[in-house]
């Protein structure tokens, strides 16, 4: 019973952590029905410059920490103004936006191959202390806590935020109807922008929280978390915010659970794919309905 | 240096690469197939997988020939793509790219897993048998049919749905024949193409055919034009050439090259909406 | 519109910089003879952590040689490229190398992968080339112009475990490895066969696949079967997370971790901290090996780019120096039939990788080294 709970915790943990990738994905679809490629290369920058502030201008984490987020935030205004707005009256806006941030996506990763160089480095040992906790044959570590902590704590504010702020309140208001949005006197361009800074801090502060816990960061750590989060955002229903958080932690739970089950880890993925097929075909609006980012 | 000389030469250093070119266009046309009915699927390069796969199987295992296997892959790949077609077909725009994309992700994990596949190594060594005569006649029938299909009432029922698949069940049309009809040719030439190109390299491995296979295609489509079928082809050469070129002006390998790749595709996307294409027809506006 | 002629005008140019630049006859050769020698390692995609590490020992070898060679002896003029971690890649630089180029021999690539593919491109010019990464089966056996200097796991790990077997007395293990990558499955094959012919028990077989990060679900069920040891296939990319995963999930420290090639690597320690310590690593390569070749290799490669050497940067540097040594011998930097018969004739080569010979294969023939990480070092404990 001890092995499943632990499992359990696995689960939940790693789905905290797809959760928050995932949140940042949804917000810009929910608002431009557009899948942003280049998210799973924002989330490895992150993580990177992180490391590099932490390790070459000695920051603490907790300073590195907000620093690294804003620039990806920063980053993620740079997607914008790059990728899609200059695309976003054309006829085909959906599949050109999709190329040009996989454009946008590959030269990140060769700066970040160039300027961090191809090799899996981790932060140093001492950057944050990690207490080590077993309980009757469950390990549970501060550092999976703190970690869960403050993807709860990003998840809650951005839904307070989406849902209280004026700002927040534009960006639902853009996404229920541009053009309704313009006329209402709402500067949709800017708003816009605002939702990619946003996403873009999120999936770099996943980055950060994905590259202290697991002790590897390399160029192409984002490869295969890209996969997962598309598959997590489908199943917490396209756009919903809630839908991502509950979605990444039930994807999570499928791989650990098919591990679990099984006792053989050779299909873990290929359960998942398959749940992510199956669910997509009985309820193409996923797991939770699809709610929009306009009702969080 | 003689005409002559300078063919050969040129050959000699870049036959693969045109072979390359050949099989990639066919591959960027089997997706251009399906989106000309307006369906965005990433499964074809999983199409590719499973042709080169049965392809691969019946030359090494079961000595059969070569034009033989090439047809049992076509067949295989389009079977596949019927009994995945009608379900997924009911889907639209990113949801049936997600399902496909998990579909091919379900294809390429069972290679890794399958005896008979060769798992992670891949299924190797593959008779060599294609050659860049076959792999031109096939993209030149290939786009004989395009060209044909264009003008057929197939071809017209295809282009009504990607304009407006609603109106065009009103009108009569069987929307859900048509969208399998379009993803099954699509899958086909996919499935043909895979099989080519196991027998040019010798091998296959689970790897080929993954996400960025996928996309890989999509990408050809877009920066080559979609609104004919040379279009792909134009996309297919260009970025199959790309990192050639580059080595030829020499950009130094690496991370540099990599950023240049991606500079010059964002370029493409942003200056040039029709894709290449448009640099070759005469424009309306 | 303005822009796409400007577009077209861009791309006629940049075609007609590729014809010119394609097609310019080979310069009149030079004084001094020098042996072209392309080189290709993965320098972007998948494998570009290895493809890294490997440039950077060619190049110290390279620059040592012609440094040595002073003004009448045998240059190398090296033509670095990189094959993206693809076949197709491969393949391209491969025709580039042979039929452009003209070189005399050629190192790489990266991936057996794509060396399957691109060997037979050698193979069939006849132009030898030597594998300096690739373990896979039936690369060597692609001909007799296909040589490597790594050795292959199912020679390293039958003595890793037997020694395992008879210093912990180990007699049932989990096995965990990266079932979709040519390296780590042959490597699990080969630990599973010494196992098997060990007679040690297996308790479970668990994978992971390339770019996980995240194996708690995998060691949690390994924990619960309470295993003597844990026997790792996998790259320094994942060894380094299953190791301190392990530790961290309370698998005590006296159920040893057994790994292969894959975790030899600074990085490993580096990653894995103090989880490391203990870990038993059968490997082609020693760091603190005593030969002083090696110490030589080590101090200079450390000084030059700043980190110390791994073993696919020593590996490419042996290489260099084994293509070098055959072409000397040949005589000629220009006949690679010649270079490929001196080649096959290598015999107790001092390098850094110790005595090394070709096997009649063309496989490496040297002696594997145990090692294990003690205090964040890795020391030989037996060979």
């Amino acid at each position: 019973m001890n092995i499943f709970l632990q499992q359990l915790i696995n689960g939940v943990f790693i789905g905290s952590v797809y959760g928050l990738f995932a949140i940042g994905y949804t917000l810009v679809f929910g608002v431009l029905d557009i899948l942003n490629l280049a998210h799973a290369a924002v989330f490895t920058l992150g993580g990177l410059v992180a490391l590099w502030l932490v390790q070459n201008a000695a920051l603490s984490i907790w300073l590195a920490f907000p620093l690294a987020t804003l620039l990806s935030g920063i980053l993620g205004l740079v997607i914008n103004a790059v990728a899609f707005a200059p695309l976003r009256h054309r006829p085909d806006t959906y599949f050109s936006g999709l190329i040009s941030s996989i454009a946008l996506a590959i030269i990140f990763e060769s700066a970040a191959l160039g300027i961090f160089g191809a090799r899996t480095v981790r932060f140093p040992i001492n950057t944050i202390t990690v207490h080590i906790w077993q309980v009757a044959g469950v390990t549970i570590t501060s550092l999976q806590i703190e970690i869960v902590l403050i993807a709860a704590c990003l998840m809650a504010g951005l839904t307070w935020f989406l849902r209280h702020s004026r700002a927040g309140k534009a960006i639902r208001a853009v996404a229920e109807n541009e053009r309704t949005a313009r006329l209402l006197g709402i500067h949709v361009d800017s708003i816009i922008a605002f939702t990619f800074f946003i996403s873009s801090a999120l999936g770099g502060a996943a980055g950060i929280l994905f590259g202290l816990y697991f002790g590897a960061l390399s160029p192409d750590m984002g490869r295969s978390i890209e996969l997962k989060g598309l598959a997590v955002i489908v199943l917490g229903g396209m756009g919903s915010i809630p839908g991502a958080i509950i979605g990444g932690i039930a994807f999570g739970l499928s791989e650990v659970l098919t591990v679990a089950i099984s006792g053989t880890s050779n299909l873990r993925d290929a359960v998942a794919f398959t749940v992510l097929f199956a669910i997509l075909l009985l309820r193409p609006s996923g797991l939770f309905g699809r709610k929009q980012i306009r009702e969080t | 240096m003689d005409l002559h000389h300078i063919f050969t030469q040129f050959y000699a250093v870049y036959g693969s690469l045109i072979n390359f070119i050949g099989i990639n266009s066919l591959l960027a046309i089997s997706l251009y197939v399906t989106l000309s009915a307006g369906q965005l699927s990433l499964g074809n390069a999983a199409f590719a997988g499973i042709g080169g796969y049965t392809a691969g199987i019946l030359t090494m295992y079961l000595n059969v020939p070569y034009m033989v296997a090439l047809c049992a892959a076509t067949l295989m790949s389009g079977a596949v793509a019927v009994v995945l077609g009608f379900p997924v077909l009911r889907l639209r725009g990113v949801f049936l790219a997600i399902a496909t994309l998990a579909f091919g992700e379900v294809v390429r994990i069972l290679a890794i897993n399958l005896q008979i596949t060769g798992g992670a190594e891949g299924l190797t060594p593959i008779p060599n048998k294609t050659q860049a005569w076959m792999i031109f006649t096939a993209l030149a029938l290939v786009g004989y049919f395009m060209a044909v299909l264009r003008r057929s009432r197939i071809g017209w029922s295809f282009a009504s749905i990607r304009e407006d698949e609603t109106a065009a069940k009103a009108m009569g049309i069987n929307t859900t024949w048509y969208k399998t009809l379009a993803f099954t040719i699509g899958a086909m030439i996919a499935g043909l193409a895979g099989a080519m190109s196991a027998h040019l390299n010798y091998i296959i491995t689970p790897g080929e055919f993954g996400f960025s296979a996928a996309v890989q295609l999509l990408i050809y489509n877009i920066v080559g034009g979609t609104r004919i079928w040379y279009g792909p082809v134009l996309g297919a050469a260009l970025l199959t050439a790309l990192p050639e070129i580059l080595r030829g002006i020499g950009v130094s390998a690496g991370p540099v090259r990599m950023g240049v790749n991606g500079f010059i595709l964002l370029m493409v996307i942003l200056f040039l909406p029709n894709g290449l294409v448009s640099l070759f027809s005469r424009r309306k506006d | 519109m303005k822009r796409s002629q400007i577009f077209s005008m861009y791309i006629l140019i940049v075609t007609a910089l590729f014809f010119s630049a394609t097609l310019t006859p080979a310069p009149a050769k030079a004084a001094a003879p020098e042996a072209k020698i392309g080189i290709v390692f993965s320098m972007t995609g998948g494998a570009a952590s290895y493809g890294a590490t490997q440039k950077n020992g060619a190049q110290l070898a390279v620059d040592e040689i012609n440094a040595a060679a002073g003004a009448t002896g045998i240059h190398i003029k090296p033509f670095f490229d990189d094959d993206a971690s693809t076949p197709q890649q491969g393949i391209n630089v491969f025709k580039k190398f042979i039929n452009g180029d003209h070189v005399s021999a050629i190192i790489g690539p990266t991936l057996s992968d794509t060396a399957h593919v691109t060997d037979r491109i050698a193979q069939a010019s006849s132009v030898p080339v030597l594998g300096v990464s690739n373990t896979a089966q039936g690369i060597t056996e692609i001909g007799n112009y296909v040589f490597r200097d790594s050795l292959t796991e199912a020679v390293v790990v039958p003595n890793t475990i037997r020694t395992a077997k008879e210093k912990f007395g180990i007699s049932k293990v989990s096995i965990l490895y990266g079932n979709d990558g040519a390296f780590t499955k042959a490597g699990y094959e080969a630990f599973k066969k010494a196992l098997l012919d060990q007679k040690v028990t297996i308790l479970s077989e668990q994978t992971f696949a390339k770019g996980d990060r995240d194996f708690s679900p995998q060691l949690t069920e390994i924990k619960s079967q309470s295993p003597d040891a844990i026997v790792v296939s996998a790259l320094v990319e994942e060894a380094s997370g299953i190791v301190s995963q392990a530790r961290q999930l309370g698998i005590p420290a006296s159920v040893h971790i057994i790994g292969g090639n894959g975790f030899n690597s600074p990085s490993f320690i580096k990653n894995a901290g103090s989880a490391a310590d203990g870990v038993l690593i059968g490997a082609a390569w020693s760091s603190t090996a005593s030969n002083p070749l090696n110490q030589k290799f080590v101090k200079d490669y450390t000084a030059k780019f700043g980190n110390p050497p791994d073993q696919f940067a020593a590996q490419a540097y042996a290489g260099v120096y084994i293509v070098y040594d055959a072409i000397q011998k040949a005589g000629t930097p220009f006949a690679p039939a010649k270079i490929r018969d001196a080649l096959a004739g290598i015999k107790n080569m001092d390098s850094v990788l110790g005595k090394f010979s070709f096997t009649s294969g063309r496989d490496a023939d040297y002696k594997a080294v145990l090692q294990e990480v003690k205090n964040g070092k890795f020391v030989v404990v037996g060979e």
